[in-house]
């Protein structure tokens, strides 16, 4: 018999040796289960699919999925912050912004290839992100999304007047053909794949954290840094991490947002319209979540294409008339709500219009 | 120096506009924790309708006033009685939201009824001034500046002086207290956004009067000042906001003289910022719910 | 109040002449005293002495206006609630403060992933709430949301969240405040069992029997200042004590 404390008492809790690196690899792989292994099993499949399939596809939908990948993967970065960490950030364009302007100017200005701008792009955007974070992520509500729409505002004004450098209000172009272009045009296919891995990782990077010790910092964080902080969350780093992961997908879209468009203009990528969708999509799914963020964008950006397409001008008439239906009837995410009324079998949709009205 | 003093002057006309914009939007914030994204769209709806009456009917717009302050106050009360007060306890990014969804209704609502083109309204009289040394001051300018500074100053009686102003800002410090003091906070909530929609609209048809406007730029470029004012001014406060306003419309102007680009604007972010960092009650004047104030 | 000279070597915590002051008020003056490894020190005092301000200047949630907070004899004021967390010192919430968004066993596991001596997992941490949930006698809720949890639950939740960052020092404040009878025994039960696991335990209690029952030591608070301190008998029948406790009448009606 060993001498340790006895069984069921505190100390026997406390006191219990962890298990070693090995231990829990093993364990790891001798639980795997159908029933815990599915989310990544579906994510594979998905993937593999969408890989699959791009050849049937005809390159104008190639593109139009592009633009719906690339969403998932703002998205799930605004979830990191905005839902995860309730911090509203109605600046995330800034990251956007900048990675695309990163790029261009790289390899427009200085010949670089876009592999190696595309990494410079996303430390930007990390870099950036704290920079304004530790001093913004103090702040709290109405105020942190007001400074944070502020930064975005700023830092286009700021590429709108370097126009040395950034071309100014006249925009900048990517060079592409020939000797000029230091990387070759990736074309329809290629960006679709490109996109396509982008949303991947970030899905797969919000999958993982969410599950992590991490993932439970965020999420206590949101609920209480009071309670948080006194259960050892370092709140500030869990808060400035968050926002910098965020910044480095956004800025990962914007740089190859950017090779896409060829040519652009300040008010092209720092449209706050993109942080809208972004909040607007992980809202309608359900923030907090994996799928929700991904289910918001694949339902959001192929009905405004839809839109756009079959209504012309009514288009963002229509698509904010939306917005507006969408935030009155189902405020906690439409998703949310399904999961809600299928377990509770109650469907009103006004009684659920009453739970924040006044 | 007379380049100085001229865009000093043409900075007090402007900032006092800009302060009748910013007042209705300090207060909507202040009393109910609503940033209205569509304030600027308030504004060019009001401006709207100026212009129509001066089309159709040749009203002067100072004469137009009364008429698009009760059309705005009836849209904006039902806006907020129908829409906002749904969701009022929602998540602070729901209203951000919703009143975002309802700029992008607005504006492309009067862009299809009146195209995106610059629109202004004439008067025989925006257009001559008169001088006091080397400054020249357009009289449709002064005339718009008095109306607003006029205008911001009675805001603030009301709300210090009168039963209704009570009541708006007992329902801004504690609203379950004020109901139960039998003040209805729905009915109040509606008048305040009416009210911060009718001075948005005088306020956009003055800009009218004494410049142009278009659906397009006007409004967010409206509603980003009125931000930066509120920020600055302290929220809720209405003395605030009016020198808020001033010190806006002067900075714009000289910095315009001095920076190239739209470095100002710029310049007006950064100092949001700080602001927001470093004394979020407020620059000039103290916070009037300082219970929102939450760092 | 114990004597600075009398200071155990080994004291765990230390507090020297701790003050603060919020506007005109000053919640916490002048306030000294030490608390020995393995002790039960019990503090008391009436509504609004200052005990939970104690707490939150012990435990990094607010800064002292000026005096200084030892652990281990190492200054550690107005450093931040993670790093004090870190020295291993956990404190409950008198206002229950759970992550509502999650389980009762998640809640609990937080502070095993980010306590000390952590778990490798997130797996790991969950038995480890686990068995700190059976401990504390919540096991069956262990996956309601914590809204749902009676008052007594809800404080049994808050020790358990705190022991699970392995903490050498427990503050607590108020746990059995508002709670019934038979739920104050298995309290009190509960909190020897922590001290016998090697945890020093600063209690905070309203309820006078309860902590003369658990005290080594006790401590009384009256507006900002320690009026008394000593073994929980002498301390109690201490006539200034009583009378900042219970009032005036209760001194009177007992010498009738
Ligand atoms: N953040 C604060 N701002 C201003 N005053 C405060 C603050 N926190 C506490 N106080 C005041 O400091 C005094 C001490 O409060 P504290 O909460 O420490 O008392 P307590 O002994 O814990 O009382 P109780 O038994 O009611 O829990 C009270 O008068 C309280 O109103
Ligand atoms: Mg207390």
């Amino acid at each position: 018999m060993n001498a340790g404390p006895a069984r069921g008492s505190v100390a026997a809790v406390l006191q219990r040796p962890h298990r070693t690196l090995v231990q829990v690899f093993v364990d790891w792989i001798r639980t795997r289960r159908p029933a815990n292994s599915w989310p990544a099993l579906l994510g594979l499949v998905a993937f593999a699919a969408m890989l699959g399939v791009q050849q049937l596809i005809e390159p104008g939908t190639q593109r139009l999925l592009s633009a719906v990948f690339m969403f998932v993967a703002l998205a799930q970065a605004w979830n990191l912050i905005g839902g995860y960490t309730g911090y509203a950030s109605f600046g995330q364009v800034a990251f956007f912004g900048l990675g695309a302007y990163t790029v261009a100017v790289l390899m427009n200005n200085y010949h670089v290839s876009f592999w190696l701008a595309m990494p410079v792009a996303i430390l930007a955007g990390v870099l950036f992100a704290v920079l304004i974070g530790v001093p913004l992520l103090r702040l709290r509500g109405h105020y942190f999304a007001i400074a944070t729409l502020g930064a975005a505002e700023g830092l286009r004004e700021v590429v709108n007047n370097l126009t040395p450098i950034t071309g100014g209000g006249l925009g900048i172009t990517i060079p592409t053909f020939g000797d000029q272009a230091p990387t070759p045009y990736f074309g329809k296919p290629g960006f679709y794949l490109a996109f396509l891995v982008l949303a991947a990782v970030s899905v797969a990077v919000c999958a993982l954290l969410s599950r992590s010790r991490f993932g439970y910092a965020m999420v206590a964080v949101n609920e209480d840094q009071e309670a948080a902080g006194a259960v050892g969350i370092n709140t500030t780093l869990v808060k400035v991490v968050a926002f910098a992961v965020s910044a480095a997908i956004v800025a990962c879209a914007g740089a190859f947002y950017a090779f896409q468009q060829i040519e652009f203009y300040p008010t092209d990528v720092f449209d706050a319209s993109f942080t809208v969708l972004m909040v607007i999509m992980v809202m309608i799914g359900g923030s907090g979540t994996v799928a929700g963020p991904l289910a918001g964008a694949v339902g959001l950006e192929l009905l405004s294409q839809f839109l756009r397409v079959n209504l012309g001008a009514y288009n963002q008439l229509i698509f904010g008339a939306i917005i507006v239906v969408v935030v009155v009837f189902f405020p906690q995410g439409v998703v949310n709500y399904f999961r809600d009324a299928v377990r509770t079998r109650q469907f009103s949709i006004f009684d659920n219009v009453r739970r924040y009205r006044l | 120096m007379g380049q100085f003093l001229q865009a000093a002057a043409y900075g007090v006309v402007q900032g006092g506009l800009l302060a009748l914009v910013a007042v209705g939007f300090s207060l909507v914030w202040g009393v109910m924790n609503v940033i209205n994204f569509s304030h600027g769209a308030f504004a060019v709806t009001g401006a709207y309708v100026a212009w129509l009456m001066s089309q159709r009917f040749g009203l002067d717009p100072f004469l137009a006033i009364p008429i698009v302050a009760v059309a705005l106050f009836g849209f904006g009360y039902v806006i907020q009685r129908g829409l906002i007060n749904l969701i009022i306890n929602a998540p602070i990014f729901l209203t951000l939201l919703l009143t975002f969804g309802l700029n992008l209704v607005i504006l492309n609502g009067l862009q299809l009824l009146f195209t995106s083109d610059d629109r202004t309204i004439d008067t025989s009289y925006a257009s001559q001034s008169f001088a006091i040394g080397v400054v020249n001051v357009p009289y449709g300018r002064l005339a718009a500046c008095f109306l607003a500074i006029v205008i911001t100053v009675a805001l603030a009686l009301v709300m210090t002086r009168t039963r209704l102003g009570h009541a708006i800002g007992a329902t801004g410090m504690d609203r379950g207290a004020a109901r139960l003091m039998g003040i209805r906070a729905r009915h109040i909530y509606a008048v305040t956004f009416g009210i911060a929609a009718a001075l948005a609209g005088i306020a956009g048809t003055m800009i009218a009067t004494v410049g142009s406007f278009n659906p397009t730029t006007t409004p967010g470029q409206l509603t980003l000042d009125a931000f930066v004012i509120s920020v600055l001014g302290g929220l809720g406060n209405m003395y605030g906001a009016l020198v808020g306003g001033l010190v806006l419309g002067i900075a714009e102007s000289i910095g315009g003289l001095l920076l190239t680009g739209t470095w100002v604007n710029a310049i007006a972010m950064a100092v949001l910022i700080v602001v927001l960092v470093i004394r979020p009650s407020g620059l000039i004047g103290k916070a009037q719910y300082s219970g929102r104030v939450e760092v | 109040m114990i004597a600075p000279e009398a200071a155990p070597a080994t004291a765990i915590l230390e507090v020297r002449n701790l003050s603060k002051r919020f506007g005109g008020l000053w919640a916490l003056r002048d306030v000294s005293f030490s608390v020995a490894e393995g002790q039960i020190l019990g503090v008391i005092g009436p509504n609004g002495a200052g005990k939970s301000t104690l707490v939150n200047l012990i435990t990094g949630l607010l800064r002292p206006t000026s005096g200084q907070v030892l652990i281990d004899g190492e200054d550690v004021t107005g450093s931040r609630p993670w790093v004090i967390a870190h020295d291993r010192v956990a404190r409950t919430f008198q206002i229950v403060k759970p992550f509502r968004g999650l389980t009762v066993r998640e809640n609990v596991a937080i502070g095993a992933m980010h306590g000390n001596e952590r778990d490798l997992t997130v797996r790991d941490s969950l038995a480890t709430a686990d068995e700190l949930l059976e401990l504390v006698g919540i096991a069956k809720h262990a996956n309601d949301a914590p809204g749902q949890l009676s008052v007594a639950d809800a404080r049994r939740l808050e020790l358990a969240k705190a022991l699970a960052t392995r903490p050498r020092l427990l503050l607590i404040d108020e746990v059995m405040a508002g709670l019934r009878y038979a739920e104050i025994e298995a309290a009190v039960q509960l909190i020897h069992r922590v001290r016998d696991s090697g945890i020093t335990i600063v209690a905070i209690e309203h309820v006078m029997k309860a902590i003369v029952s658990v005290s080594d030591h006790i401590l009384v608070l009256h507006h900002g200042s320690i009026i008394a301190s000593g073994e929980p008998r002498d301390v109690l029948s201490d006539e200034r004590v009583i009378e900042a406790y219970l009032g005036h009448r209760y001194v009177k009606r007992r010498s009738t």
